[in-house]
């Protein structure tokens, strides 16, 4: 039978359960969240507030304060708060008659197998037959949780394992049971890989699974490497960090975050259930942990960990860290290593910073890399078969769930398998077998690429086996290595993406909008018309595009050259006019910041497909500019269209003005796709994709279904408020400025912009060109820029990296 | 010249704005609810003998707009020969109704006017719908500057501290407490059946109503320590707040004014008359020092002093200006001893713009005569910079 999950019922709204309920809603996905009757009577002041035993309120509570804690968590649960309204909630007593519809149930309740065992007893009843069952843990065998289900029942159920944040951290972990039906897990991981966005890794019913045996390892591991070389805390972070791939918070940091008593019961846990692992005594957590376990020393959560971040007798912050030798906080220096800077200075990518480390002999930071890698490696390559059969899903395990910028194999191969063996040798480590094998079978890496595809080191098969292509996945430099780039400058490419779309992909620092990359938007957009059924503009960087590049704006600027400044931003207006108006579709696909002019070239597509993960806004004002790329045109554009004809004239507008006038002027951020909508700078009307590794498809796709009956944009006549909008204006920013909430600068800079906005000296209810409206982006640009406060911004920007309200 | 009497005075409750229980009634449908209350304690006037209604309104748009003083006569029942007109000068436009009703028929040019103010604070925004301040202003905009804004101006001014505000704030819930706990407003309050919008049991919205008797605004129990929390909105850094301001409200006040013959002609007992009544302009950006200017002027035509004054009614409008204004008038110990806003005010109870005039005028009447006083004021601060003040004089 086939499988399609429309509702979706939580059970357990704490902390994971609330944030994975809204992760679902913001799939798209109804949701049922529900929780046990607080086993409590309500306090004295429960009761003033009118909730009683028998209360629904009081009932629900648990699964209230559970949604109420999404809502307010940060980073954000949500992608719009409005979400929250497709959770429906209730209790396990009352409210089992909500479960007969949902098509997948997933329980999220405390680590303990009775109680989840006894849960399942009574959920299996409540749940229609085809009903996808699953469970949360992260580390109680799925075989017992679901003993007593029927037999029926467990051919339905499966571990379906989240991380913490769910919106934010790729990997799911799915874990079927022994009599799991095959199609429920392709069906499961089809569903969270397209609807919820995710990646999944399907997992062995093992210990915790693959993350957090692997991730947990590789905490253990840098620990006892930390005792072992007698490190202090910070020295261990400054050496297990950026250059090893690891996050910004590195060890410890990571550690104080998630909380050290998560970390120091999964050890314990581990250490009872894998008593035959070779590497068993790592898991014992060291005396000073049990030390801060006593002491309640439990990281960010208690404001102490191994960190801990306090103010001196002047109020000044200070850092200090865990001295785990006289367990006293001492004032925090953060060590230098030799080595680790010049790895990081090192020219070249990742791997040849990690390589340089990994080889170096200068400090002992070399020392430390090599052994703790050397461990990781081999814990991780005796692994499999036990815990997956393959590489990669040990890779993208530690890299999705762990954050790590490369999975242990991947680092193997980037500091290289064969010299990395003699390192081992020295070190007087086990070498696997396994790999002895594959070295002697002159296989020296775990991963290669083919002119068909990427290839992965087989243990099982001992030779090299071919990874599935998935044909959603587009991956531009794999398309660029195949011939199919159409046009190429220095700051953009526009690469055939095949089936007769092309796709503009930018490629500067931080994607910054320079003289090149116009010119290519205005190429691609010739090329397009002529040679293909349309265009997505996108790119795989962290970032979209955060906007022109300012340095060469304050370079003009101070040589005086405005003709030029004032061609570069008409070009920018114009290259974004022919990608509107084309005869052929453009679909942009905004991911990470759209900031300024990219949040005009994202605005200037016929259509948009952003990734949920879409941080938008018209931030210039932070320079001490107004946006001058199409964007104060195209916000009143999107604000005002969708008016019924002959409303417009007769309207009052204040309040849609009003909106544009506070979205630009106070540089208002979208946090997500959805918050961009609610703001007006991607229309409600289109789609998100929740999987940005599915975005470019998901944009040709766009493309290839609007190609059939597209047709050439009519010209947009927007409505404006003409001087009114100045008066307006001129009341609202004095209220403003005499409630210290803007400068007098702040105040000069967003009465030029309403200025852009009135569209002229006209009455109210008059329809303005499109054309009108860039005129005077480009003369209140163009005078901004004149003006030293505006220079003292851009200057602070490019040298200090925020905003100066001067 | 005659003398024109006040016979009858009355208010509805206030209702908080938004959440109240006037926030889903239409404003007229107040105004006309009170004006219907206050004819039927009058039963010796017919209707067709009121010759004008004259209604106070501050944003007269919308369901409040179209000559609200016209609409309510003629939802009240009025025959089509009463008139009505719109009187608008901001918070003081219901006391000014009442003045120009006294003033016409001092004139002789009418015998009987029902004169007061209305407001829906909760449907009608504060600056009205249509904002549209003059362009070429861009230097000037002390007219249209935000209220909260001249309240920050008057306490950083002339020295009022956060503490002292949060004090007056205190101080006047209390007394509004008490005051409804005495049942003080009984006789003065209109019950209204206010609009309730709820779901039948199909899911479908309709209208249903609810018997409202009683401000709903007071804040108590409140703390200095509660109020010490809230953050000032209008500017950063600054001391004025929720708690310290005047609350936004819905609600409608009216008095019948007639010639002292015509009184004595329909055998009813006069309740007082509006011996003098003033307005005295002042600087925009300090709006809420108006009553210090428009006191003593008032005082100063009628030939009185603040010690021939038993009772004020100095609208709270901030907090700092009404501190300011009671230090400057020499009434900070009066106002403790209870003679000025003795039953608490705009802080506790609100301030419904337009109507606030009417509703102190009603206030202070009934308490003059419950506490068997002769003379009270009414005053306030007035946006764009103005104060008004009127003596009333039991009779």
């Amino acid at each position: 039978m086939s499988y399609e999950i429309k509702k979706v019922a939580i059970i357990g709204a704490g902390v994971m359960g609330a944030t994975i309920a809204a992760q679902m809603t913001n799939a798209g996905i109804e949701c049922v969240m529900l929780d046990i009757v607080p086993p409590f009577d309500p306090s004295e002041a429960d009761l003033k507030k009118g909730l009683t035993k028998e209360s629904k309120a009081w009932r629900n509570s648990f699964a209230v304060n559970g949604l109420n804690g999404a809502l307010k968590s940060r980073p954000a649960s949500f992608y719009s708060k409005k979400n929250a309204l497709m959770i429906t909630i209730g209790n396990l007593e009352d409210d089992l008659g909500l479960l007969k519809d949902v098509d997948f149930i997933l329980e999220v309740v405390v680590e303990n197998l009775k109680i989840k065992q006894e849960l399942f007893a009574k959920l299996e009843k409540a749940v229609n037959p085809d009903c996808i069952i699953a469970t949360n843990t992260s580390g109680i065998p799925i075989k017992e949780i679901s003993s007593n289900l029927s037999a029926k029942n467990k051919e339905r159920f499966l571990g379906v394992h989240f991380f913490n944040p769910p919106r934010y951290m790729k990997l799911v972990e799915v874990i079927p049971g022994e009599t799991t039906k095959k199609e429920i897990v392709d069906y499961m991981t089809y569903f969270l890989e397209n609807v919820v966005g995710k990646g999944v890794v399907v997992c062995k019913d093992v210990p915790n699974f693959i993350a957090n045996r692997i991730g947990v390892f590789d905490i253990a591991n840098a620990v006892k490497t930390m005792l072992g070389k007698g490190l202090t805390i910070p020295e261990l972070d400054a050496i297990i960090a950026k250059v090893l791939g690891r996050p910004g918070s590195a060890i410890c940091g990571t550690i104080d975050l998630v909380g050290i008593d998560t970390g120091y019961h999964v050890m314990k846990n581990l250490v009872e259930a894998i008593p035959d692992d070779e590497m068993v005594k790592t898991f014992v957590p060291p005396e000073f942990m049990d030390k801060m376990m006593e002491n309640k020393w439990l990281g960010n959560k208690t404001k102490q960990g191994f960190y801990k971040k306090t103010k001196d007798e002047k109020g000044k912050k200070v850092k200090l860290a865990l001295d785990y030798n006289t367990m006293e906080y001492v004032p925090f220096k953060k060590p230098r290593y030799e080595s680790v800077k010049e790895a990081g200075k090192t020219e070249g990518s990742f791997d040849a910073k990690l390589k340089a480390l990994f080889y170096s002999e200068k400090d002992v930071a070399g020392e430390v890399a090599r052994e703790y890698l050397c461990k990781n490696f081999i814990y991780s390559a005796n692994r499999i078969p036990e815990i997956c059969d393959t590489v990669y899903q040990i890779d993208n395990t530690m890299k999705w769930g762990y954050n790590h910028q490369k999975g242990p194999f991947e680092t193997w191969d980037a500091v290289g398998v064969k010299e990395s063996v003699e390192v081992m040798k020295t070190l007087k480590l086990k070498i696997p077998k396994k790999i002895t094998e594959m070295l002697k079978k002159g296989c020296e890496s775990f991963y290669m690429k083919k002119e068909d595809g990427k290839y992965y080191y087989d243990f099982d098969k001992k030779g090299y086996v071919k990874i599935e292509d998935n044909p959603k996945i587009i991956l531009l430099p794999d398309v660029k290595a195949q011939n199919k780039v159409i046009k190429s400058n220095a700051a953009a490419s526009l690469i055939d993406i095949g089936d007769g779309v092309a796709c503009l992909e930018f490629h500067t620092r931080m994607n910054a909008i320079d003289a090149d990359m116009i010119a290519m938007i205005e190429d691609s957009c010739d090329i397009v018309s002529k040679d293909f059924a349309g265009m997505v503009v996108a790119n795989h960087a962290a970032n979209f595009c955060v906007g022109a590049n300012i340095f060469q704006i304050l370079m003009a600027v101070e040589n005086a050259e405005w003709d030029l400044l004032d061609n570069l931003i008409h070009d920018l207006q114009y290259a974004n006019m022919k990608m509107k108006y084309l005869d052929k579709p453009v679909v942009t696909a905004p991911s990470g910041m759209a900031l300024g002019g990219g949040c005009e070239i994202s605005m200037h597509g016929q259509r948009c497909q952003p990734c949920g993960e879409t941080y938008m806004g018209l931030v210039e004002v932070g320079v001490g500019v107004i946006p001058a790329g199409g964007g104060c045109k195209d916000l009143m554009v999107r604000c005002t269209e969708g008016l019924p004809d002959g409303t417009a004239e007769v309207l009052n507008l204040q309040p849609i003005y009003e909106k544009v006038l506070m979205n630009i002027g106070q540089a208002k951020v979208a946090t997500s796709a959805m918050e961009a909508m609610e703001l007006g700078y991607i229309r409600k009307t289109e789609n998100i994709s929740l999987n940005r590794d599915h975005q470019i498809w998901d944009a040709k796709q766009l493309v290839l279904s609007i190609a059939m009956t597209h047709k050439k944009r009519k010209p947009d006549m927007i409505p404006v408020m003409g001087e009114s909008l100045m008066g307006i204006a001129h009341a609202v920013l004095f209220n403003m400025k005499h409630g210290n909430y803007m400068s007098d600068y702040d105040e000069h800079v967003t009465m030029k912009l309403a200025w852009v906005l009135s569209g002229g000296q006209c009455m109210e209810g008059t329809f303005v060109t499109e054309d009108a409206i860039l005129d005077r982006e480009r003369e209140a640009f163009l005078s901004l820029a004149g003006e030293q406060k505006t220079q003292d911004r851009i200057m602070h920007m490019l040298t200090r990296g925020k905003p100066l309200r001067n | 010249m005659r003398d024109a009497v006040i016979v009858e005075t009355v208010r509805s409750p206030g209702g908080r704005y938004k959440r109240g229980a006037l926030a889903q009634t239409r404003g007229d449908e107040i105004g006309i609810q009170v004006m219907k209350g206050l004819m039927k304690r009058v039963p010796q006037v017919k209707h067709e003998d009121v010759d004008d209604v004259v209604c106070g309104c501050c944003f007269p748009e919308g369901e409040t707009g179209m000559n609200i003083g016209r609409v309510i006569a003629l939802g009240a029942g009025f025959p089509v020969t009463t008139s009505g007109m719109v009187v608008n000068r901001f918070c003081a436009s219901g006391i000014q109704a009442i003045a120009d009703a006294t003033a016409k028929i001092r004139a002789g040019w009418s015998d009987i006017i029902v004169a007061g103010g209305c407001e829906t604070m909760s449907h009608i925004p504060l600056g009205g719908w249509v904002f549209r301040p003059h362009p070429d202003w861009g230097d000037l905009p002390m007219t249209y500057v935000s209220m909260g804004v001249t309240a920050e101006n008057v306490a950083a001014d002339y020295g009022i501290t956060r503490e002292e505000q949060d004090k007056m704030a205190l101080e006047s819930n209390r007394r509004a407490h008490e005051a409804i706990q005495k049942g003080v407003w009984k006789d003065q309050i209109i019950p209204i059946e206010a609009w309730k919008y709820v779901k039948d049991k199909n899911g479908q919205w309709i209208r249903t109503t609810e018997t409202f008797d009683m401000d709903d605004g007071v804040r108590w129990p409140s703390t200095l320590e509660g109020m010490a929390k809230l953050k000032p909105p209008f500017k950063q850094g600054g001391s004025v707040t929720a708690a310290n301001s005047s609350q936004m409200t819905d609600g409608a006040a009216f008095s019948m004014i007639m010639s002292a013959e015509k009184a004595k002609e329909l055998k009813l007992k006069p309740i007082a008359k509006l011996t003098h009544y003033v307005v005295a302009g002042n600087r925009p950006e300090e709006m809420g020092v108006g009553p210090r200017y428009a006191i003593p002027k008032v005082l100063k035509l009628a030939g009185l002093t603040t010690d021939d004054i038993d009772l004020f009614e100095i609208n709270e409008a901030f907090a700092s200006q009404s501190l300011y204004c009671c230090r400057e008038l020499g009434l900070t110990e009066r106002y403790w001893t209870g003679d000025v806003n003795p039953n608490g005010g705009a802080m506790a109870i609100g301030h419904p713009l337009g109507c606030t005039g009417a509703k102190l005028t009603c206030q202070i009447l009934h308490e003059l005569k419950r506490r068997k006083l002769k003379r009270g004021i009414v005053s306030m601060c007035i946006g764009g910079g103005m104060g008004a003040a009127g003596i009333y004089e039991m009779l």
